[in-house]
């Protein structure tokens, strides 16, 4: 038996942040601008009571609500999430008792964050393909906005909330239309991408004082840190090596390859990387302008927004790859079984 | 590159009046220059002018004529 992608959903929040409201906020930004700077029209914001794994839920109910499978026909669930209900339990655990899922289905979290969906994936082509699984959910879910101070505007303009689900399913084939995969970790650059306290490492800091950076953005030690510049040069360096091992293990070239779809980090990376690695813009697909950088839910939302707009016929070939904190990387090729066009 | 083509440049990196800035400015005093315009200064100099620029260099820079400085020989 071999996987494929049967299905996506997704979920994005009903309060949403448009650049007027952030405009407000920053005067020094006009919405013009923040548009001009980020590709971001608008971003979708979790409710106080709210959390990821709401999220994820609602986009697990979408899926099944289609009629691709039934609650009782899911044998695993993963979640992807750095923002769980709980240290413990699993926050797979309590969606797994949410969604109805049968008790003989396994379920577990994985902390990550932009690289999480291709790894998930991973996994779950390694579940079915190893005779673990035959229909595997993959949740990715997030709500970066919790972690974020609201003075914060290099962040607040960019992250988005929201969730997507993934059914990976098992089908009779000789060939695995999911893969080979390309896996990359760097810890060296953690620090780049981090909510310094609230761990086991360092516990959150009651009045922490707030910093202002050069930028004028402000956060505590409490809140989520990004040093865009050092992330930027982290994709720079191994994007272009992933995407060259992705063709070579796949035994594809560039030119074969008829979709692109990157995690969506933000506008002036993609398109950087889009130029550097010489493929053209109507095979890279763009899709954060309607929700900002979901973390890990921004490849599975941009492959179905693809799909009902009819990009990804059958058999087409597509290259994902997400990237960034951690360092974390991961890529891989999939031939598209369709259908042709999803629609929500 | 010449000097004005990199002021044109960066005047559209940070979304400003393309001819505006003169060269003598501080980076705290550039409308437009923030975390955002960094990233995309940084994506302008790995295009045009072939050198990926470090986040610590871009960082320790203050002025205009900080940024050119990270290019020796390239902005004439």
């Amino acid at each position: 038996m071999k996987a494929f992608i049967k299905a996506i959903e997704y979920h994005l929040p009903e309060t949403i942040l448009d650049n007027q409201q952030l405009a407000v906020e920053f005067p020094d930004w006009s919405a013009e601008k923040i548009m001009a700077k980020t590709g971001i029209a608008q971003r979708h914001i979790a409710r106080n009571d709210e959390c990821a794994s709401d999220l994820g839920v609602l986009a697990a109910r979408k899926l099944l609500a289609s009629g691709v499978a039934a609650a009782k026909d899911l044998d695993f669930l993963i979640l992807c999430t750095q923002s769980p209900d709980y240290f413990l339990p699993t926050t797979a655990c309590l969606m797994q008792d949410r969604l109805g899922l049968p008790r003989s289905c396994g379920a577990l979290d994985v902390n990550l964050g932009c690289s999480g969906f291709v790894y998930i994936l991973g996994m779950a082509k390694g579940l079915i393909e190893t005779g673990q699984a035959r229909n595997v959910l993959l949740i990715t879910a997030e709500t970066y906005s919790k972690h974020i101070n609201v003075r914060d505007k290099s962040v607040r303009t960019v992250f988005g909330d929201g969730a997507a689900a993934t059914l990976v399913s098992a089908f009779a084939s000789r060939k695995s239309p999911i893969g080979p995969f390309v896996y990359g970790t760097d810890g060296s650059g953690a620090a780049n991408l981090m909510v310094p306290t609230g761990g086991m490492r360092k516990p959150r800091v009651a009045g922490a004082p707030l910093e202002q950076d050069q930028s004028n953005n402000q956060r505590t030690e409490n809140d989520l840190f990004m040093n865009g510049p050092e992330i930027f040069n982290f994709t720079l360096r191994v994007i272009p090596p992933m995407v060259e091992q992705m063709l070579q293990k796949s035994g594809l070239r560039l030119e074969q390859i008829d979709l692109w779809v990157f995690h969506q980090a933000n506008q002036f990376m993609l398109e950087h990387i889009r130029k550097k690695l010489g493929v053209s813009e109507s095979r890279f697909v763009l899709s954060f302008a309607d929700c900002g950088n979901t973390v890990s839910s921004t490849i599975p939302i941009a492959l179905k927004n693809a799909a009902e707009k009819g990009q990804m016929k059958t058999g087409c070939k597509v290259a994902i790859a997400g990237f960034g904190v951690g360092y974390s990387w991961a890529g891989t090729v999939m031939e598209w079984k369709g259908p042709d066009r999803m629609t929500r | 590159m010449t000097k004005k083509e990199f002021l044109i440049a960066l005047g559209e990196v940070v979304g400003g009046d393309a001819g505006g800035i003169r060269g003598d400015e501080s980076l705290r005093d550039l409308d437009g220059w923030d975390s955002m315009a960094s990233v995309a200064f940084m994506a302008m100099a790995d295009e045009r002018l072939g050198k990926l620029v470090g986040a610590a260099d871009l960082a320790a820079c203050k002025t205009v004529s900080d940024l050119m400085a990270l290019f020796p020989g390239q902005i004439s």
